[in-house]
């Protein structure tokens, strides 16, 4: 027996507090790895956010957690109350850190530069000696207050034997500071106070500035599951109402929503017509008019007057809550290149370590006094801080911009992928059709009435997440019930309805032949029995409002753009001559749209495929990219690389430029990073920085990192205004 | 000179304070940017009032 197979594995995702570097995560993975239980582990650290898959009967979450916190980290939740707790208590934390190290530089800056003036001038030697003390006094609680989070990162590290970022920083701070203080305490030679306040300053200020990032980066992602309310009206069967947790209510149990308010989880409108604000979950920015028996969403919004909604399925189950659970591991994933420039900054630190020991020692030889402030020097100025945050930082901007823009990332690596695209595929259904589609009956054969025919399709669509299958909605009668239904993806359904077996779908299907030759019209589908054709429906689509703006946009990228369909010649070109696309397939089957992508990958294309239904999973299995529609099946969301709101459909677009942005953002800051320290390096062992100096060059340095990262951010980034323009 | 002697304890005093303001302001939230839960709570109970009468 496979015990994999027979495993109900738990999943969880959570936030991990007190990372700095990779080397934290590598110390988080290797605590967590040793558990047994553990099936999959996966931490990144740019986002600070963990996802675990165990096994319940050997592991608990509890064990979990303490291993994490044995390894001197914290694991939080993810997003509640509590997690906003947390990111409040860093925040305010970081911030007092901020400012007392800040006082206390400009405190000590003062103090330090009078002597430093003395030295040159002359000073009375009692006046030197009060100067250095007083510095002593104020450098002491920046160290040890505002430089605490390194001085114990860096005695982590060095307790599990590793190099992390922290280990030449806090050497770097206590060589300086315990030099100073030997210094004061025998009144004699130089001290440097002010190098170890200003280090501690800078760099904690460019600790919050990447805290920042990291955490608009997840709250982006929790805007989703925030926006659904905590609470909602339930309606007691037997008369009055109710205040209850949205996570306790159930299928059928109905629910009342004010005007204005939130609906709490998906359902079916119980009450009349409504207008229904979508624009959370499907990106659709103009409310909708729903009627009676129509599916509505957690998290959109009752626009009109106070609604019931019967709730199809608990909250935990509604479309958004997938949604959310999707991006919450898509959070936790290590993108490929920031895995890369994680060895590249581990190394750094013994590096590091290893060429300030050889610039102490030639100094020690040729000019002993010169020794300290080179050697310090050396190590501020190779902090690798600016080469380890090049890539966690713009992926985690990069990201947050896009689930803004309406174009979320799933898997984490999908991003550098994005970049490369040269060709996309768009299905039709779905993805460039949208609304509810409109279903007229063109013929009924033996004896049925089309309202009966109507009613035994609507039934067999029931269970189908097809976008057509809205439009058999409205038909639906309680009486009629299929059973048994199996849905053959790009084909049609079959089930049994009052004992007997129907078909509904592609001609050839229903009536079991291999080709029924041209169709003719937009897309017609076929309810038959035994073979037989009984009824024959027309589906008339609407195009959606965003797929022209789209597909233009995607060409004045310079993209080959093509669109599959398993529709009739003329529905699709229809389409395609709609939207000015010249490269269309119609009638291929879910098969067939995986050998369309290998054909154009096996000619060089980087193809990227946006579906939304079950017969495009394996395309976008196939595709070097893939994108899903937010509202399509679950199916082809958890095959997709990328999800998308469909009315966010040109933001496809501004994804593909957004991407090709990180990767220059990326190379830019990788290649400051590197010229930084490749210049910085050899001056400060030559003795020509002073240690004040170089932690400036190094805060700098980070910072402009941040700052060049943050500019993906920002709400019009003006490259991309004119790309897509 | 001497001065030096009396100003800077000074200055200590008036660093003591403004970290102490800073930490006191800090814990207080006038820094916290975003909206509470408390405030969340309120406006959530705001979306559900009914409508005003036509």
């Amino acid at each position: 027996m496979n015990s994999e197979a027979t495993t109900a594995w738990s999943r969880s995702v959570f936030n991990v507090h007190g990372m700095h570097c990779s080397n934290c995560a590598r110390s988080v993975e290797r605590a967590v790895r040793q558990l047994d239980g553990v099936r999959q582990f996966s931490l990144n650290p740019a986002t600070a956010v963990a996802a675990i898959d165990w096994d319940p009967r050997k592991l608990s979450l509890t064990r979990i957690y303490n291993a994490i916190r044995t390894a001197g980290f914290r694991a939080v939740p993810l997003e509640g109350e509590q997690a906003e707790a947390d990111a409040r208590a860093e925040r305010r934390a970081a911030l007092k850190r901020i400012g007392v190290a800040g006082l206390g530089m400009m405190q000590t800056m003062m103090l330090i530069y009078a002597l430093y003036a003395g030295g040159a001038h002359g000073v009375d030697a009692q006046i030197a000696q009060y100067l250095r003390l007083s510095g002593m006094l104020l450098a002491t609680p920046v160290l040890f207050y505002s430089g605490l989070p390194f001085l114990t990162s860096a005695v982590r590290d060095l307790r599990q034997r590793r190099l992390g970022m922290d280990v030449p920083v806090s050497v770097a701070l206590l060589l300086a500071y315990c030099a100073s203080v030997v210094n004061t305490l025998t009144g004699s030679g130089a001290v440097y106070y002010d190098s170890v306040t200003m280090f501690v300053f800078l760099l904690s200020v460019g600790r919050f500035a990447e805290m920042v990032v990291r955490q608009r980066s997840v709250s982006s992602r929790e805007a989703f599951t925030r926006s659904v309310p905590s609470t909602a009206i339930r309606i007691i069967p037997t008369g009055g109402t109710e205040r209850v947790s949205v996570a306790s209510l159930l299928a059928g149990d109905i629910v009342s929503v004010a005007r204005g308010a939130v609906v709490p989880v998906d359902g079916e409108l119980r009450s009349g017509r409504a207008w229904i604000d979508e624009s959370l979950v499907t990106g659709e920015s103009v409310p909708v008019l729903k009627d009676q028996g129509a599916k509505v969403f957690g998290g959109s919004v009752n626009t009109q007057h106070p609604i019931e909604v019967t709730c199809s399925a608990p909250a935990d189950q509604s479309a958004i809550a997938g949604i959310a659970a999707l991006l919450q591991r898509a959070v936790a994933q290590r993108p490929r290149t920031l895995a890369v420039a994680d060895r590249v900054s581990s190394q750094f630190s013994f590096v590091t370590l290893a060429l300030s020991g050889a610039v102490a020692l030639y100094w020690l030889w040729a000019d002993p006094s010169n020794a300290m402030p080179a050697t310090l020097a050396v190590l501020v100025v190779t902090c690798p801080c600016a080469l380890s945050l090049a890539v966690p930082t713009t992926f985690s901007a990069a990201t947050s911009r896009l689930a803004r823009a309406g174009l979320l990332v799933v898997k984490a690596d999908s991003l550098e992928r994005l970049a490369k695209v040269d060709t996309v595929i768009l299905d039709k259904t779905g993805t460039l059709t949208e609304g509810r589609p409109v279903v007229l009956v063109e013929q009924v054969r033996e004896g049925l009435s089309a309202e009966r025919a109507l009613s035994i399709a609507a039934a067999l669509e029931r269970t189908s997440d097809h976008p057509l299958s809205e439009g058999f909605a409205p038909f639906a009668d309680p009486g009629i019930v299929a059973e048994r239904v199996v849905e053959q993806p790009g084909e049609g359904l079959e089930g049994c309805v009052a004992g007997e077996l129907w078909r509904l779908g592609r001609p050839e299907f229903v009536l079991r032949v291999p080709d029924a030759g041209p169709t003719g019209g937009d897309s017609p589908l076929v309810l038959g029995r035994a073979g037989r054709e009984v009824a024959r429906f027309r589906v008339q689509q609407n195009l959606s409002v965003t797929a022209r703006d789209a597909v233009n946009a995607l060409r004045r990228l310079g993209l080959r753009v093509a669109i599959v369909s398993g529709d009739s010649e003329q529905a699709v070109g229809q389409v395609a001559g709609m939207l000015g696309v010249t490269e269309h397939y119609a009638r291929v089957d879910y098969s067939r749209k995986p050998e369309i992508v290998r054909q154009l990958q096996a000619a060089g294309a980087n193809v990227l495929m946006v579906g939304d239904g079950i017969n495009d999973g394996p395309a976008l299995a196939s595709a070097n990219v893939s994108c899903a529609m937010a509202q399509g099946s679950a199916m082809a969301q958890c095959t997709a690389d990328l999800l998308l709101m469909p009315a966010s459909l040109a933001a496809l677009g501004r994804g593909i430029t957004l991407a090709r942005q990180a990767g220059r953002v990326t190379r830019q800051n990788l290649a400051w990073a590197f010229l930084y320290n490749v210049t910085a390096v050899p001056l400060a062992a030559a003795g020509y920085i002073a240690p004040w100096v170089a932690a400036l060059g190094m805060s700098l340095s980070s910072l402009a990192v941040v700052m060049n990262a943050a500019r993906l951010t920002a709400e019009r980034p003006t490259r991309l205004v004119e790309d897509v323009a | 000179m001497t001065i030096v002697f009396l100003l800077i304890p000074l200055a200590f005093v008036l660093v003591l304070g403004s970290a102490a303001a800073l930490i006191w302001a800090v814990d207080s939230g006038q820094y916290d940017g975003d909206l509470d839960e408390s405030s969340r709570i309120a406006l959530e109970q705001d979306e559900e009032r009914p409508p005003p009468a036509a």
